[in-house]
């Protein structure tokens, strides 16, 4: 019993590393101003439910990869209450690459789909 | 149980300590950040929730040290800085040589060498005014304060020259400001910033930048003249019908033969300095990190 679940945590963190830039990069790109991480956590809480993905803390190094690579822009402004907030935004760069990256999301998810149904 | 939001960010320091000191610092700004606006909106929500039973709460869903900590070094380890892309090791010598025109990594080490001359003035004048200024007003009331604002600024300093390493030379370097708690007196953080290596290591480096920007300055425009008048030559010479070299009133013609000699000698000249330029820039970088950059 303790093994599956270790097995499936083990999965479902194997699953997230793609689709957490995925889903991270098209929160950012849906809003209409940009966001800083506490923002989209809670955003994402709402679209996950009950059930929780992914913990929080595992969101912002995602945001920091994806800057990187040149798909989403930050700046950092003070805040009313505590420190800085650092406020993301995506890029030209990225919205090509969100439209490329739903593409594949979608031929996984029917591929998937199908394996799952067996026919 | 984890009772405050210093106590968190002391636990994921230790979890992290096996990690590069900038993703240390990225980890700790963005957990603060996070902890505390959440914290905030928790208690509009629910004001009756006591302070810990809050924090427990916030923490369940942002994850315990541990699981933040494997986080940042599971995305660390699959991407590197922008510009740290390794050169391909299988073509031939002469091919790396001339791939320098095309590596960001020589442009933007070129780059630097002439930022830190202007840069390098700058923080040797705000360290010596800054830190003559703090020990002669020690004398008078306003003389500790004054000594904050200072350390401070050198901070400030730190981290912006660190954006502009990891931004030119392809050096990882923190993104976001040092965590410093917030609830300490003014005194006691000045306590706190003087008795830190990494303040005085920066004034350090603020010194050791203007020797090195004034170094880096006249290699790149002795090289940069030396080379171009090299290449300049047969044009000069063609062009106005007068010798290059021009001595006691006599002026001296180079032969035609030597025409491509001295262009392919003004190239390789540069080239060599670029390749040059590009190990100065990681040996910088690698200076600027250990000075800079905290471990934990």
């Amino acid at each position: 019993m303790v093994d599956s679940s270790i097995l499936t945590k083990k999965f479902q963190k194997e699953m997230n590393a793609g689709i957490a830039s995925l889903v991270l990069l098209t929160v950012v790109d849906k809003s209409n101003k940009p966001m800083y991480g506490y923002q989209i956590a809670r955003l994402l809480e709402e679209y996950s439910g009950d059930t929780s993905f992914m913990k929080q803390g595992a969101l912002y190094p995602v945001l920091h990869s994806l800057e990187n690579s040149g798909l989403l822009e930050s700046k950092v402004e003070p805040s009313v209450s505590g420190p800085p907030r650092r406020y993301y935004e995506i890029t030209a760069e990225g919205r090509e690459t969100l439209v490329i990256w739903q593409g594949v999301w979608k031929q996984m998810k029917s591929f998937v789909d199908r394996a799952i149904k067996g026919g | 149980m984890i009772k405050s939001v210093e106590e968190y960010l002391e636990l994921l320091k230790t979890e992290l300590q096996d990690s590069d000191a900038a993703t240390v610092q990225d980890a700790l700004s963005d957990a603060e950040e996070h902890l505390r606006a959440a914290l905030t909106s928790l208690r509009e929500k629910q004001p009756e929730a006591s302070e810990e039973e809050a924090l427990t709460q916030v923490i369940d869903q942002y994850g315990s040290p541990e699981e933040t900590a494997s986080a940042y070094v599971e995305v660390e380890r699959r991407t590197s800085p922008q510009l740290a892309r390794p050169v391909a090791n299988n073509e031939s010598l002469l091919a790396r040589f001339f791939g320098v025109y095309v590596d960001v990594r020589a442009w933007g080490s070129l780059l630097y060498m002439l930022i830190a001359f202007v840069t390098g003035i700058f923080y040797f004048t705000w360290a010596v005014t800054g830190l003559s200024l703090s020990v002669s007003f020690a004398l008078f009331i306003f003389g500790l304060p004054f000594a904050l604002l200072f350390f401070l600024s050198v901070r400030g300093l730190a981290l912006l020259e660190g954006r502009l390493v990891e931004s030119l030379l392809g050096v990882r370097m923190p993104r976001r400001p040092l965590f410093t708690q917030q609830n300490l007196k003014w005194i006691e953080r000045l306590k706190e910033l003087a008795i830190d290596r990494h303040t005085w290591f920066s004034i350090l480096y603020m010194f050791i930048q203007f020797t090195l920007g004034t170094i880096y300055f006249v290699l790149f425009v002795t090289v940069l003249s030396f080379s171009l008048s090299f290449i300049a030559i047969p044009i000069v010479q063609e062009w106005s019908g007068m010798g290059a070299i021009y001595n006691n009133g006599i002026r001296y013609f180079f032969p035609i033969w030597s025409y491509p000699l001295l262009i392919v000698g003004g190239l390789i000249l540069w080239t060599t300095f670029m390749n040059l330029a590009r190990g100065v820039g990681q040996l910088h970088g690698r200076m600027a990190k250990s000075l800079l950059v905290i471990d934990s």
